[in-house]
């Protein structure tokens, strides 16, 4: 069991029973944000060594660790706490781990792109390491030695050599009085000093999320606090032309009705427009809302059919688009093979659908604006709830909540700028409950995509040239009107970082124009591309009467880093990263084929009977392989009965969060792979719960989930995502091999019964 | 189309010889959402005949989906227009009532509930294995309901009583959230299957459909 | 109308619209907000908390059917989160983001009340009805079948 500390705050502002309680997982600082800097401040009157706004020594040796990335399972509060404690050399029985509010002071605090290890692993190494540099100064200083005799583990700082040790608290008081060096100038421990990074860590929030204690958004309670349901537009774009409230108002409980701001295009992080129901309770708000007589106008996008739509991205990928990538000459080779195969593949929609709704909760009052959400990104919120409240930033606090899952939803502020506007409105705070219904209608949509595979084969059957046509709305449409469709970085995923030992290789981009409204869902783009280049690696075996293993490792050839001049790209996005740092790696990517496929028998999978599909994928850094077995069932579905994951993904800091990400990643990769679809008529989402957009139950899940970690000390790459996009493919292989059937549309269960 | 009288034999189109399906076929036409009165089957002058006719009848009602998606052919009932297995997915278990942690009653109570979409009528729960209709013909169908083994151990007349009054069955006739409802009324139903009754309880050939 | 239930052990009378869902009752009136919203038509299991024992979706349940009975939710399961299967959770690392794991745990207590050694198919069978976005499904399985001492044969 895990030794946290339970983590008091001051709370008499929040009412409810269990929240005014200890237990509560999370420090909700209840300060504006000039005060973010310093969470507890006030607490006490002692000196705390406060080095940097990530960590922070009391003179008691409470060791004090800001998380500010946000969690949404996938476990980062007991993940990046760590990195720093031990660098510091804390021990994490007397570490409080307090999550941020918004606020740029923490940097990049958006908890999507796989990126809260790799992106600041090593500035969180310099964030401890510096505290650390000052609490072994301070005892050099006592001790009249030098710094190098000194080491800090165990919460103290010892005398090399001697029985001398001085624990942190007792140093706080000299620390404080020494200049915080610059944490470029801090040393950093060899990596083998960091006793826990890579070992397997206690969650942190694990007894609170088991007692009912944890505290998510809709958990957040303010006295004369009113609960807020939205009847939106069915058609995004659409408005309000009339409405009646009288019988919402009739409802007892219910205490206001009042119209949101219709949003404009681009629609950015705005509200999606609507009347909202303000009650005292959120049975009385569902109610009012039921009662409410609204005429809508649904504006243009009314137009939007998606069967319609799939038809057109088709089209788009049946004829050249613009370049994307280019080596060699594709149309010659294509010309001269000896044989070309081709293969079109299309995935719809798809909705986010966290297991907690969107939520958020909203107070402005005497100038000042304080929310409390479950998002993924609490600067944006920040910035949302500034101005929906027509606020300085400063002057709003957005307390950051666990999530009750994220997947890319909850990136986007829009539930957040309706819980200010709302609240400001009302002159009460106001919490915004999305139903499930909501949720699944007014999503910020997954990306249907459609893709056409064409290669070329010689003679011999060996491949001359790869042709990869794709078309899908972007999600800068969001941000931004004049998009008609993916650039050439939207091609990062998937399609530029491929490496192929291929001579004549071309990536075209087709037309596509967004009709709702598009957002990034767990590995993004790399879910379609991952599942058309997966399907056709297969393809291309069978047509080549080549193991799919083997033409797999042939087509990506060698062991090597993969220049950009041999991808064909002028430069690669690389998910941020420099590409020195962290390349394409061929070698990678053979690694984790060759894992799987052991670890699974491939080998022997005639002769024990067992039909196995396999798929890799690099995205966010790291390379994932996966196998999974299907059977068929006593009804004749085809069912995912095992699967093997082994994922690179550079140094792991908690190797049981990243098996974690990875069994989720292959729930979550079978739930889009064999049912997600979010179709549109007439520009209204036809799906509203989970009775028809269907998820993956434990009955449907896999008998076991074998993840293997490659032992690696290259930097850290992603984990959150990178799981997702080989599940597909690899689903839809397995599926020939036991039925014969090519799928190539997703949801599987539109060819296949599953 | 409003009238549903056509005919569908399991070995093609072949006609019954004792003109069974014409006589079925002369009867009034009806609304699919409508069951025929009691004295539409008065021209029936057989009452052996009749009796057949009106078992046909009724088994608009018993087969529609409102009342067979819980009379399942396996453990588990189905959904909608009866071609989707219950969603979540729940069992029978040994009394009919769910498993534990799936009950019937853990979520289906004693009433529609409009705002969650959940139907409801006391008592709510499967058929038993022995009482399954899905995949039946009228026919099969006919003698099962006669069969205490497989009727739920009732006589005919408990059975009149059942269908007419039940508060379960009566569900099928208001399903709610735009569910569509069996045709015509309990009513109606129940005067049908007491008329069957007392016209002998006879059962139609295997081929004729309603 | 007023509504007699006990809750955890505690009598409270509440004087709501009896049509409320037992959810909203326990979350908006008693606070007690272990009990999660996932869909509000008893399709995800997020809001299951026991009525005499039986698990039922809170969402769906009126509170007028709770008048008179005894409520279990999350909170109540047990005194210091000790319940066999409260620790096998932990240990094993079920939960990842944790939301839909009061409901999880609601429906797994009622299993093993009733089936102290349940399969695997008992397990599917019973928490057929709990969604997890997460994807924490094996390891539910695991940790059901570790709280009820039953080897893990994977």
């Amino acid at each position: 069991m895990s030794q946290q500390p339970v983590v008091f705050t001051r709370r008499s502002f929040l009412e409810g029973l269990n929240l005014s309680v200890g237990g509560l997982a999370l420090g909700l600082v209840p300060t504006v944000s000039a005060e973010a800097a310093a969470p507890g401040v006030g607490a006490k009157s002692a000196p705390e060594l406060r080095p940097n706004v990530f960590v922070h020594v009391a003179a008691d040796g409470l060791v004090t660790i800001v998380c500010h990335r946000s969690e949404m399972g996938q476990g980062i509060r007991s993940s990046m706490p760590v990195v720093i404690a031990d660098e510091l050399g804390a021990d994490m029985a007397r570490v409080k781990v307090v999550q941020a509010v918004g606020d740029a002071v923490y940097g990049d605090q958006n908890t999507d792109g796989s990126s809260s290890i790799r992106g600041v692993f090593q500035a969180l190494r310099r964030t401890g390491a510096t505290a650390r540099t000052m609490l072994v100064a301070a005892a050099a200083k006592r001790w009249k030695v030098k710094p190098e005799q000194c080491e800090a583990r165990d919460h103290a700082v010892y005398l090399r050599g001697s029985e001398r040790s001085l624990g942190f608290g007792e140093l706080v008081a000299d620390a404080v009085k020494l200049p915080v060096p610059k944490p470029e100038a801090v040393q950093l421990r060899p990596l083998s000093e960091l006793r826990r990074v890579g070992t397997e860590l206690p969650l942190l929030d694990g007894p609170a999320y088991v007692t009912g204690k944890a505290v998510y958004g809709a958990d957040v309670k303010l006295p004369g606090m009113l609960i807020a349901v939205v009847a939106r537009p069915p058609v995004v774009g659409g408005k309000v032309t009339r409405f009646d409230a009288t019988r919402a108002l009739a409802i007892p409980g219910v205490k206001q009705v009042l119209e949101l701001p219709t949003p404009q295009r681009p629609y950015l992080f705005q509200g999606w427009g609507g009347v909202a129901v303000l009650a005292e309770n959120t049975w009385a708000a569902m109610r009012g809302r039921e009662a409410l007589d609204i005429t809508w106008e649904n504006g243009p996008n009314v137009s939007y059919d998606s069967e319609k739509y799939r038809e057109a991205l088709l089209e788009s990928v049946r004829a050249p688009g613009k370049p994307a990538r280019s080596v060699g000459d594709v149309d010659k080779a294509l010309a001269s093979a000896a044989r070309v195969v081709e293969a079109e593949y299309y995935a719809p929609h798809l909705s986010h659908a966290p297991m907690e709704p969107p939520v958020a909760l909203a107070r402005v009052e005497g100038g000042v604006c304080e929310v409390w959400a479950p998002t993924q990104h609490p600067q944006a919120a920040r910035s949302e709830a500034a101005k929906m409240a027509g606020l300085p930033e400063d002057k709003v606090t957005v307390n950051v909540t666990l999530l009750g899952g994220g997947f890319g939803r909850k990136s986007k502020a829009d539930f957040v700028a309706e819980a200010v506007f709302l609240a400001k409105a009302a002159g009460v705070p106001v919490r915004v409950q999305w139903t499930r219904e909501d949720d699944i209608r007014h999503d910020y949509y997954h990306s249907a995509s459609a893709q056409r595979l064409s290669a070329g084969l010689d003679a011999k059957g060996k491949p001359t040239a790869w042709l990869h046509r794709t078309a899908f709305p972007a999600i800068r449409s969001t941000f931004s009107e004049d998009v008609t469709g993916p650039v050439a970085r939207d091609l990062n995923q998937g399609v530029l970082d491929l490496a192929l030992d291929i001579p004549n290789v071309r990536a075209e981009m087709g037309e596509a124009l967004a009709k709702v409204r598009i957002g990034w869902l767990r590995s993004v783009n790399n879910i379609f591309h991952g599942f058309a280049v997966g399907s056709f690696m297969d393809e291309l075996a069978h047509a080549r009467g080549v193991d799919p293993r083997d033409n797999l490792l042939e087509v990506i050839g060698p062991a090597r880093h993969v220049s950009v001049a041999e991808l064909g790209v002028t430069a690669l996005p690389n998910y941020g990263a420099p590409v020195e740092n962290h390349p394409v790696d061929a070698g990678r990517l053979r690694g984790v084929i060759e894992r799987v496929t052991e670890l699974s028998g491939w080998s022997e999978r005639a002769k024990n009977g067992r039909t196995l599909g396999l798929a890799a994928h690099r995205s966010f850094l790291s390379y994932v392989g996966v196998v999974v077995s299907v059977k068929k069932d006593a009804v004749g579905k085809a069912r995912v009965d095992e699967a093997w994951v082994v994922v690179d993904a550079g140094l792991v800091v908690n190797p049981d969060r990243v098996r974690s990400q990875m069994e989720g990643s292959v729930i979550f990769g079978m739930s889009l792979a064999m049912y997600g679809s979010i179709t549109m008529k007439d520009g209204a989402t036809e799906q509203s719960n989970f009775r028809d957009y269907r998820l993956v139950r434990i009955v449907d899940a896999p008998r076991a989930i074998h993840v293997d970690i490659v032992r690696s000390e290259a930097a850290p790459g992603g984990v959150g995502e990178p799981g997702v996009p080989p599940v597909a493919p690899a689903i839809v292989n397995a599926i020939f091999a036991l039925t014969g059937t090519r799928v190539r549309e997703l949801p599987i269960i539109r060819t296949v019964p599953v | 189309m409003a009238s549903v009288v056509f005919l569908a034999s399991a070995g093609g189109c072949r006609r019954q010889p004792d003109s069974e399906a014409a006589r079925w076929e002369s009867l009034p036409p009806v609304d699919a959402r409508e069951l025929r009165s009691l004295d539409m089957f008065q021209r029936i002058e057989d009452p052996a005949q009749r009796s057949r006719a009106l078992f046909l009848e009724t088994s608009r009602v018993y087969l529609h989906p409102r009342c067979s998606n819980c009379h399942p052919d396996g453990d588990s009932p189905y959904q909608d227009s009866g071609e989707m297995l219950h969603n979540p997915p729940v069992t029978r278990g040994p009394e009919d009532k769910g498993v534990v942690g799936m009950e019937c009653t853990g979520c289906h109570q004693e009433r529609n509930l409009e705002l969650a979409r959940v139907p409801g009528a006391p008592n709510w729960h499967l058929a038993p294995r022995s009482m399954s209709w899905v995949g039946k013909s009228p026919r099969q169908l006919c003698e099962q309901l006669k069969d205490p083994a497989r009727n739920g151990g009732k006589t005919l007349e408990q059975l009149v009583e059942h269908n007419a009054h039940d508060k379960l069955v009566a569900w099928g006739w208001a399903p709610g959230s735009g569910r569509q409802p069996a045709p015509g009324t309990q009513a109606r139903f129940g005067e049908l299957v007491a008329a069957w009754v007392a016209t002998g309880a006879q059962c139609p050939s295997e081929e004729v459909r309603p | 109308m007023s509504i007699r239930v006990r809750v955890n052990g505690v009598e409270q009378e509440l004087d709501v619209d009896p049509e409320m869902p037992l959810l909203w009752a326990l979350r908006d009136v008693l606070g007690l907000t272990g009990t999660k919203y996932g869909c509000g038509q008893a399709l995800c299991g997020a809001c299951s908390v026991h009525l005499d024992g039986q698990v039922v979706r809170a969402c769906v349940t009126p509170i007028r059917r709770a008048d008179g009975r005894e409520v279990t939710t999350i909170e109540g399961l047990s005194p210091d989160g000790g319940h066999p299967l409260q620790r096998a959770w932990v240990e094993l690392g079920v939960p990842q983001c944790g939301f839909c794991q009061s409901g999880q745990l609601m429906c797994a207590a009622a299993l093993l009340a009733k089936k102290p050694q349940p399969t695997d198919a008992d397990i599917d069978q019973s928490l057929a009805g709990n969604l997890c976005r997460c994807g924490t499904y094996t390891r539910i399985r695991a940790a059901v079948k570790k709280a009820a001492g039953v080897p893990d044969s994977k």
